[in-house]
């Protein structure tokens, strides 16, 4: 059984998770998250990495694999490389089976993807390069509204009329909310109608990949409920029955993707007789 | 120090004293090495070419130095080039017009620029109409392979170009120098045929950024000073702690002419790819096998342009057969997949596009295709197909 380590460097976010797997059982061992706040990308990695090796209490050099995705190709270290797409698809389906599509919504920038009961990505479509359906916009947002992260989800729920705000740019949202609050609107209803905007965006998205079923929540706002709230009335507007879902560990299913592929790689190499070279990588790391 | 050198972290000491000097040398747009060659000896003359293949042995053996113009890239801002030419028209033209006027290309006496297609005929005129004071040369290239009918032509214009140079220096170019000059390319085609073998072997130790830079080194340096920068870098590199990791092996086609940005192969190999051929700054090693250093050497020269050189968009050769070739290649570097990459509006890399994906496709090789200027800024997207690419071979591919 393979032990292997997932690491998904975001903009926002370096997250860890330390996997074991072959191909009939996937357990999570450890995982770990860490806010980067302005420091050396590759110390918050590297603390990063250790603290979850810690929790699992395994040894560096006992892992088989170490799968970076997102930023996470500037690691010189790692073993392999896998695209965000990939490992955020694989991660939704180990968190939650039934689950055939899922949304990453990232600091900047949202990805809606499609894939079958292996994980393997049928369809995606993402977000250009405008920052207005991304976390970095939100963080903005509760900036300017003097509100921490954490409260946005819960003061958008209670919202009673909420505003219309752009979902075009994100410096005529910024706008519209500056002028907002110049009109005495309520928070919740301004951040109401911010997740509104953003859920016309996603659902756009997710039409364009035509996923039905089960869609998993993932990337660093999946625990925004008000968001998630408004993506579902949104997608289930036009009477379609789409279930969102969203796991305490939404956030990390990235690293736990990768983690996972790293496994499966690490299996089939080892049935080619390929092992030898990407060995000689992990145990050399760091 | 460079964003190269602090991205390759394995790249340490003597190693990396030699990256920051290749770098150098692709980022000296002012033609400073060449300026320098130069004031050792007054009488000394520089001769520029364009892409893709100028037979540099002839101009070598004049007693010049032959340096590679391979336009801009991303390091200059075009201000006059783009009122020289349509929007339609690819980048590399705009950016080397834009050296021209700028005086940067002052360091050379003349120019030759191979028939390769139509924009680079069209740059040749504005050359000849702008740069009154200096030899331009077109190189019409043969597009007959038989050596009776396009052997002859061609001898004719290599000795167009012998004695077009030898009007700058001086110095003719006899049998004795142009095979002295020939065994000199020679020793410089081994080396680099060595370093393609590493490589196409162990990737992990020559990065593909690296190994851009050194092919672009071979257009500045005297061919004895580029080959013994590539054997220390062989041996360093072979010293080194790089260690593999879990990447595809990839070949790209289609980037002969205009060149990618260093950005463009730094984002190729972090999306997990291993580039283990390609066709970057081509007439370095156009004719790869070396050539024959007894008998005529102008004969020898022919016989490497007609039967010995690689396969290519922009040599036409009516019975190459370029699909079998491309399949061969890929197969013979364990190629996993092809990238088939192109400049913007480059026809003869787009017009051939078609068909060689036909071929890779029927030989059940994975390629995708995508477009770049040499100033190409962003590189978002092309992450994202290099990687989803990489993936797929990687998780449900034969890789």
């Amino acid at each position: 059984m393979a032990i292997t380590a997932g690491i998904d460097v975001g903009s926002g976010a370096v997250k860890v998770a330390i996997v074991q797997a072959d191909d009939c059982i996937e357990s999570l061992r450890a995982h770990y998250l860490e806010r980067i706040r302005r420091r050396n990308v590759m110390e918050v990695v590297e603390e990063s990495l250790a603290a979850a090796l810690r929790e699992a209490g395994i040894r560096r050099d006992q892992l088989d694999y170490i799968a970076t995705t997102g930023d996470g190709d500037v690691i010189p270290w790692r073993t392999g490389h896998f695209y965000g797409m990939t490992t955020h698809a694989r991660g939704a389906l180990y968190l939650n089976p039934e689950a055939r599509g899922a949304v990453d919504i990232g600091a900047l920038h949202t990805r809606a993807m499609r894939f079958d009961e292996t994980g393997r990505v049928q369809q995606y479509q993402m977000t250009s390069q405008c920052a207005s359906g991304s976390g970095q916009f939100l963080e903005n947002i509760s900036r300017y509204l003097g509100i921490s992260i954490d409260e946005i989800g819960p003061l958008s729920l209670s919202a009673k009329n909420p505003e219309k705000c752009s979902s075009i740019c994100a410096v005529l949202a910024e706008t519209d909310v500056i002028n907002m609050v110049s009109r005495g609107i309520s928070t919740p209803d301004i951040l109401r109608g911010i997740h509104n905007s953003m859920a016309v965006r996603v659902a756009g998205l997710l039409r364009a990949i035509k996923v039905e079923g089960t869609i998993m929540l993932t990337g660093g706002l999946a625990g925004d409920a008000g968001l998630s709230a408004a993506i579902a009335d949104k997608m289930n507007e036009g009477g379609k029955a789409v279930k969102l879902a969203r796991h305490e560990l939404s956030v990390q299913a990235g690293a736990i993707g990768a983690g996972l592929w790293g496994a499966f790689r690490h299996r089939k190499l080892s049935e080619a007789g390929q092992l030898g070279a990407t060995q000689e990588a992990s145990d050399g790391a760091g | 120090m460079s964003q190269l050198i602090e991205e390759s972290p394995a790249a340490t000491g003597a190693l990396a004293e030699l990256i920051t000097r290749a770098t150098k040398l692709y980022e000296d747009l002012e033609f400073k090495t060449v300026r320098d060659w130069k004031s050792a000896e007054p009488s000394r003359r520089a001769i520029g070419f364009l892409p893709v293949y100028a037979p540099r042995e002839v101009i070598h053996a004049a007693g010049a130095l032959p340096v590679g113009i391979m336009g801009g890239g991303d390091q200059i801002e075009i201000v006059r080039g783009d009122s020289y030419f349509q929007s339609y028209i690819c980048h590399l033209p705009r950016s080397v017009i834009e050296l021209a006027v700028s005086g940067r290309l002052d360091a050379m006496e003349g120019f030759i620029f191979p028939s390769i297609c139509d924009v680079i005929r069209n740059l040749s005129g504005m050359f000849k109409l702008l740069l009154k004071d200096r030899w331009v040369h077109y190189l019409d290239l043969p597009q007959n392979f038989d050596r009776a009918m396009g052997g002859k032509f061609y001898r004719h214009e290599l000795a167009t170009i012998a004695n077009g140079v030898t009007a700058l220096t001086g110095i003719e170019v006899t049998d004795e120098r142009l095979r002295a000059s020939i065994a000199l390319y020679n020793e410089n085609r081994r080396a680099l045929a060595d370093l393609q073998a590493l490589r196409a072997q162990r990737p992990w130790l020559v990065p593909a950024t690296e190994y851009y830079l050194l092919q672009r080194a071979s257009y500045l340096l005297p061919p004895e000073q580029h080959t013994a920068m590539l054997r220390d870098y062989m041996r360093l590199s072979s010293q080194s702690a790089r260690a593999p990791q879990d990447n595809i092996r990839v070949m790209v086609r289609g980037a002969f002419c205009e060149q990618p940005p260093l950005g463009l192969l730094r984002t190729l190999e972090r999306a997990g790819c291993y580039l283990v051929d390609d066709d970057f700054v081509l007439g370095a090693r156009f004719i790869p096998e070396p050539l024959p250093e007894q008998g005529d050497p102008w004969e020898a020269l022919i016989d490497g342009f007609l039967y010995r050189s690689l396969p290519t968009a922009s040599k036409y050769d009516l019975h190459a057969d370029k699909e079998a070739e491309i399949v061969r290649r890929a197969r013979e570097v364990r190629a996993d997949g092809v990238l088939l990459i192109a400049p913007s509006f480059c026809d003869p890399a787009l017009l051939d596009q078609p068909m060689l994906a036909r071929a890779l496709e029927a030989a059940g090789i994975p390629y995708t295709s995508f477009k770049y200027a040499e100033d190409t800024g962003q590189f978002q997207v092309i992450r994202e197909q290099a990687g989803t690419f990489a993936d797929a071979i990687k998780l449900w591919g034969n890789a």
